[in-house]
Formats: structure tokens, C-alpha cells, sequence
């Protein structure tokens, strides 16, 4: 359980690494503290193997956790090592690191302790935590919009938040309209949910996938996240989108896995609607927007779509789900810090502007080319095989109308990024091509991710594939 | 209790009506108020650091630092002081009665027994719809600020009233410092704003 501490601690470096004195150091220290925190969750997800809640019940290692602690930290070793990198080469960027640092190693204890929290309550707590802290990170100084962009994220967090609240709040009263003594731990909800839903649980349910969903950037709260994503800085862009989503999703599962455990059709319907509704809107948007940011923004609205989609079937479908939700966590970090990097190069964000980035910079067009392959569910990435079990499912579930119109929205959204992002790759470039030195040091994050993504379509170790068995259990995969 | 409640509705309503955001700022300072008589007589004289802790949110948090911080804020910034949460015609009026009358026919449903208990989850319910409805039809930023502040407070005026479990010191201890630091970041995203707009042209540095 030590290695469990381990990987929370590196927050208490926080405020030394955010000092005035500590700012020629903090690119290293926080490059040296996310590398301790990966290696304690690698370690924890290989050498523990039960589930018994400790730290006074607040915290567990489940397979829920052990999954996603490895997913998070490993991911934000990357996002650290790109900070590094762009600390190393642009020594401007000295004060914006050292606070980066601060806030983000902050961000990670709370994400750690959401993930490994056996507490529902608890882990909401950690949620806002993490909001807190990343909210000031959106901000780049001389540039109002993103304020605006980091107001209008905090402001629909809190609501998301405020409203799962109350969906917590009302799946306590259920539990106490039974005669049951109301708790927030998971390990007591296990053995008070089998009982028949009442009003309270079924309100309370409904509200917490709506203000998760809203985190999660499901329709119809989602406008947050396009102009948050696209304003934020790209290494935050990344925490959001890689790391905090991850967050949001883990606190949805934790309730579904203990309140749809007797019923496993409760708020199904309102995830399938929300699931659909949020594949529509992203699909008209990709269409119609000319922001390569954007355009990825607008594709974590879909797979937040099939994610709910996923989650609303259950049953077979739940190991695609995982599969899904942890192979988009390494396609968003790679293409949110590719597209910092074409932004840094061109200067622009307009999809028009950008062409021949396979000539003009050969790892970032190669990446951007990657990333899309995956983002659109090609094999051999995980998110190939995770979108064909969820498909499967929803056959196997009779959605038949839901598969349709899955499938329409899923073609759409291929030919609108296709005719979008393929001449930025491959077209011919707009201007003199200077082949900027691009090293090797800057792509290894991203490479990592890459490698980390053909494995999961391709072939997973058994210790790794039976934690994702574990998870999809939990949620009703026979 | 149905006093206070009562009470809490009524502020609720008045800043709907006169659209000023020192009205505003004030039926916030008395909800918390309201919220901290509600929560003493919720207690039954019991004194445990829990609810000490509730205490301190509710009166020195809810009543005094939030509406001073945004107040102070406000009168720096010379901001005009007519200030509408909502748009001020009779739809938004009569939509913003309509909400009232939802929550307590939603309340009889949830909490078939009369009593305080179902007062209790109306007023809630019209707090959370209302501050819903102000965050909704708000456009500027100090309209949205209110809004929020509306939302937390039925928020907390729903937790007076649930389950023993959320008692829980630990809970209660991160949801003050969540709050002490959300009335930090609403002042220092008004300021940033007002500084913003001071200097239009300034240089966008480079980005992380």
C-alpha cells in the first residue's frame, strides 16, 4: 500500500516547486515527480491484486483503479515530458512552467486520489479539486478569450459538479426511504443497492449521469468544452482531455457499478439519448468547422457519445468500452500536443492554412496522421476493436435503430475529418518548407502513446488485459 | 423552520424582481443567514466540530466573505447598479413563478408526508431551479457569478436536509476549502476581466 502514497505524494512538492526560488528547477522536478507517480501506479497495477479498501476505507485498489491510475499517470509522464521539452527550448516559458508545475501536480494528487477512491463523496470532493486547479491553467496572459474559455469551464464544472451532487444527495435518500442507514462508501453501497429502485435512486441516478455527462462534455452541456480546448494551452488541453476526463468517467462508473448492479436497464435510456445526441452535435460541428482544435474537441464530444452509448448497453459491450475509453486517452494526448506544435509552427489554427505537414514537419504530420487513423476507429488501434464490441453489443441488444443511426453518424464524422485534416498531412505545402529540427527527445512521449495504442489492438499482456476484464465485469460483461 | 423557509423563498424572489446586483448580493448574505437558523434548529443544541464546521461555511463563507468579496469587486470595478438576473419582462416573470410552483408540486411527489421536511424539498428544488434559470438566461459575467452562488446555496440548503451521512468531517472540510477557493477564483476572474478589458492590446505571450 506504500506504493499507493507513493503515487499521491508528489503533491506535497507542489508548493515548493511553484516558488519563485525552485523556477529554474520546476521543468526537472515535475518531469522527476510525474516519473515516481507512473512508477508507483505501473507497480501498484502489477503487484497488488486485491481489493480492500484502506486509509480508513477512503481509499481502494480495485481494478478501477489500477486500470485508470496506470492510464493517468503514464499519460501525464508524457504531457511532463513535453513541458520539459518546450521548457528546454523556449527558456520564455520559465514562470508559465513553474506554475504549470504547481497546478499540475496539485491536479494530479486529486486525480490520483479520484481514481483510487473507494468513497463517493470523496472522490466528488477530488473532482472539484482538480477543476480548482486546472481552471487557472486555461489563462494565457494577453489573451482575453481564454479567461473567458477558463470562466465559462469553471462555470459548467460547477454546475456538472453542483448537480452530481444532488443526484448523490438523492441516492443517499433512497437507501434511507428503505430503512437503510445512507453511507457513501462503496464497499457498503455493494451490499444495499440489490434492493428494487425507488423514485429517489432513479432521480438520483439521472442527475449524476447528467452532471458527470457534463464533465464528460456530453450533450446538452458540452459548449464548454470545444472553447475551453481550444484555448487552453495544449499541455492543459491534454490534462483535460487525457486525464480529467478519465477522472469524470471513473466517478460515473464507481455509481453505476454499485446502484445498476440489481438493475442493469436503470438510466440506460438517458445515456443512449445523451450518448446520441452528443455523437449528432459533434458530427455537425466537425462538419462545419475550419479549427484543427476545434475539430479534436469536437471528436472528444463524440467518444464521450459512444462512451454513454456503451455504458447504456452494459453487458458484452462494457470491455469495448474500456478499451475505448483508454485508447482515446492516449489519442487526445497525442493529438492535442501535436496540434500545440503545428500551432507553434504556423501560427494558426485554420485548417486552411496548414498544408503538407508530412514534408513540412515530419513527426507532427506523422503523428497527426496516426492520431486521426485512431481517432476514427482504424485498425489495428484499440479503439477499432473497442467501437466494434460496442457495435456488436448494441446488435446483441436488439438496438437495432440505435446501430443505424451509430453507424450514420460515425460515417459522417469520418468523411468530414477525412476532407478536413487529410490535406493538412498531405497536401501541398502553402509556404517554403524550412524542415525545422524536430528531435527525437520531443516525439518519445507521443511515440509512447503511439506504441501503447497498436498494443491494445494488437496484443495485450495477460496482466494488463485481465485488469480491463476486471473493470468490464464490474460493469455487467458476462 | 416553515418561517425560515419561508423567508429563504422570499429571497429568492426579490432579487428576481428588482434587478440590481446589490439586491442580489444581499439575498445571498440572507440565505446564508436563513441556511445557518435552518441547520441550528436542524441540530436539535447538538455541537459536534462537523457541525461547527457547517457553521463557520454558512455564516462566515455564505453570509459575509462571498457577497463582501464580490461586493468589494463591484464597487472597485464602478459597476452600474442596475444589474437584471434575469431578462425583465412578464415571460421571464411568469416562467420564473412557474418554477416555484413545479418544485413544490415535484416536492409532494418526493416527500408524500407534510411537514417541514417536504417545505424543506421545495424550497430546495425552487432554489436549484431559479439559480438554474438565472445561469441560463444571464449574459454577463457578474449575472453568472450570481447565478452560481444560487445554485450552491440550494445545493446546501438540500445537504441541511439529507441524510446524517454526508456529516462526514472529511466531506464537509474539502467542500469549505472548495468553497473558499471558488469565492477566490470568482474575484480573481472579475479582476483579471475588468484588467482585460482596461488593456485591450496586450501582447499574447507564448503558449505552454
Amino acid at each position: 500500500m506504500n506504493l499507493v502514497y507513493l503515487s499521491l505524494a508528489p503533491a506535497l512538492l507542489a508548493p515548493g516547486v511553484g516558488s519563485r526560488a525552485a523556477r529554474s528547477v520546476a521543468p526537472i522536478a515535475l518531469l522527476g515527480a510525474s516519473a515516481v507517480q507512473a512508477a508507483a501506479a505501473i507497480a501498484v497495477a502489477l503487484t497488488v491484486h486485491e481489493s480492500t479498501p484502506f486509509a480508513g476505507g477512503y481509499l481502494t485498489t480495485d481494478a478501477t483503479a489500477r486500470l485508470f491510475l496506470v492510464v493517468i499517470n503514464v499519460i501525464f509522464l508524457g504531457i511532463a515530458g513535453y513541458v520539459w521539452n518546450r521548457a528546454r527550448t523556449s527558456p520564455e516559458l520559465k514562470v508559465v512552467v513553474s506554475r504549470f508545475a504547481r497546478l499540475s501536480l496539485v491536479f494530479m494528487g486529486a486525480a490520483n486520489f479520484v481514481v483510487l477512491s473507494n468513497h463517493l463523496l470523496a472522490s466528488w470532493v477530488a473532482l472539484e479539486v482538480t477543476t480548482l486547479a486546472v481552471a487557472p491553467l486555461i489563462v494565457r496572459e494577453g489573451v482575453p478569450s481564454s479567461r473567458r474559455a477558463s470562466w465559462r469551464y469553471f462555470l459548467f464544472s460547477s454546475v456538472g459538479l453542483g448537480i452530481a451532487l444532488i443526484g448523490l444527495m438523492c441516492l443517499a435518500r433512497s437507501v434511507e426511504s428503505e430503512g437503510g442507514t445512507p453511507t457513501a462508501f462503496l464497499h457498503e453501497l455493494r451490499t444495499l443497492s440489490g434492493t428494487p429502485a425507488n423514485l429517489w435512486r432513479r432521480i438520483g441516478l439521472a442527475l449524476v449521469v447528467l452532471g458527470y455527462g457534463t464533465k464528460l462534455g456530453l450533450a446538452p452541456m458540452y459548449s464548454w468544452l470545444p472553447e475551453t480546448y481550444d484555448e487552453a494551452p495544449p499541455a492543459v488541453t491534454a490534462l483535460l482531455a487525457a486525464v480529467q476526463f478519465n477522472c469524470a468517467l471513473v466517478c460515473l462508473v464507481r455509481v453505476l457499478q454499485v446502484y445498476r448492479a440489481g438493475d442493469r436497464e436503470l438510466v440506460s435510456t438517458e445515456l443512449l439519448v445523451l450518448g446520441l445526441l452528443s455523437m449528432a452535435v459533434s458530427t455537425v460541428s466537425i462538419i462545419a468547422t475550419r479549427n484543427y482544435k476545434r475539430l479534436i474537441a469536437y471528436a472528444s464530444i463524440n467518444h464521450a457519445g459512444v462512451i454513454a452509448i456503451g455504458l447504456a448497453i452494459g453487458k458484452s459491450a462494457s470491455y469495448g468500452v474500456m478499451l475505448y475509453v483508454v485508447s482515446n486517452a492516449f489519442i487526445k494526448a497525442i493529438l492535442f500536443l501535436t496540434a500545440g506544435k503545428i500551432k507553434a509552427h504556423y501560427g494558426t489554427k485554420d485548417t486552411r492554412e496548414v498544408a503538407g505537414l508530412i514534408k513540412d514537419l515530419p513527426y507532427s504530420g506523422l503523428f497527426l496522421m496516426v492520431g486521426t487513423f485512431a481517432l476514427l476507429g482504424f485498425p489495428p488501434f484499440g479503439s477499432f476493436l473497442g467501437e466494434l464490441i460496442i457495435l456488436s453489443g448494441l446488435v446483441r441488444a436488439k438496438q437495432i435503430t440505435v446501430f443505424v443511426v451509430f453507424c450514420t453518424l460515425i460515417a459522417l464524422t469520418f468523411v468530414a475529418t477525412g476532407r478536413t485534416v487529410f490535406p493538412m498531412i498531405w497536401g501541398e505545402p502553402k509556404k517554403e518548407v524550412h524542415w525545422p529540427r524536430q528531435s527525437f527527445v520531443a516525439a518519445a512521449p507521443k511515440l509512447a502513446f503511439f506504441v501503447a495504442l497498436v498494443a491494445m489492438g494488437l496484443y495485450m499482456p495477460q496482466a494488463v488485459n485481465s485488469l480491463f476484464r476486471e473493470v468490464a465485469a464490474s460493469l455487467g460483461a458476462e | 423552520m416553515t418561517g425560515l423557509l419561508i423567508a429563504f423563498v422570499i429571497t429568492l424572489l426579490v432579487p428576481v424582481f428588482v434587478g440590481t446586483w446589490r439586491t442580489s448580493l444581499l439575498g445571498l448574505a440572507v440565505q446564508g443567514a436563513l441556511m445557518a437558523s435552518i441547520a441550528v434548529h436542524h441540530g436539535g443544541g447538538v455541537l459536534s466540530l462537523s457541525i461547527a464546521l457547517s457553521m463557520f461555511e454558512l455564516v462566515a463563507l455564505r453570509t459575509v466573505a462571498l457577497p463582501l468579496a464580490l461586493y468589494l469587486v463591484l464597487r472597485t470595478g464602478d459597476s452600474p447598479a442596475r444589474n437584471d438576473v434575469i431578462a425583465p419582462n412578464l415571460f421571464s416573470w411568469a416562467m420564473a413563478l412557474a418554477l416555484i410552483v413545479v418544485a413544490f408540486r415535484t416536492a409532494d411527489v418526493l416527500v408524500p408526508a407534510e411537514g417541514d421536511e417536504q417545505l424543506l424539498v421545495a424550497v430546495a428544488s425552487a432554489a436549484l431551479l431559479l439559480g438554474m434559470f438565472v445561469l441560463a438566461t444571464g449574459r454577463g459575467e457578474v449575472s453568472q457569478v450570481i447565478g452560481l452562488m444560487r445554485l450552491e446555496n440550494a445545493i446546501a440548503l438540500f445537504e441541511l436536509g439529507s441524510a446524517s451521512g454526508h456529516e462526514a468531517l472529511a466531506f464537509r472540510l474539502g467542500q469549505t476549502t472548495i468553497l473558499q477557493v471558488s469565492i477566490g477564483f470568482y474575484r480573481w476572474y472579475l479582476i483579471g476581466l475588468a484588467r482585460d478589458e482596461s488593456t485591450p492590446g496586450a501582447a499574447e505571450t507564448t503558449a505552454l
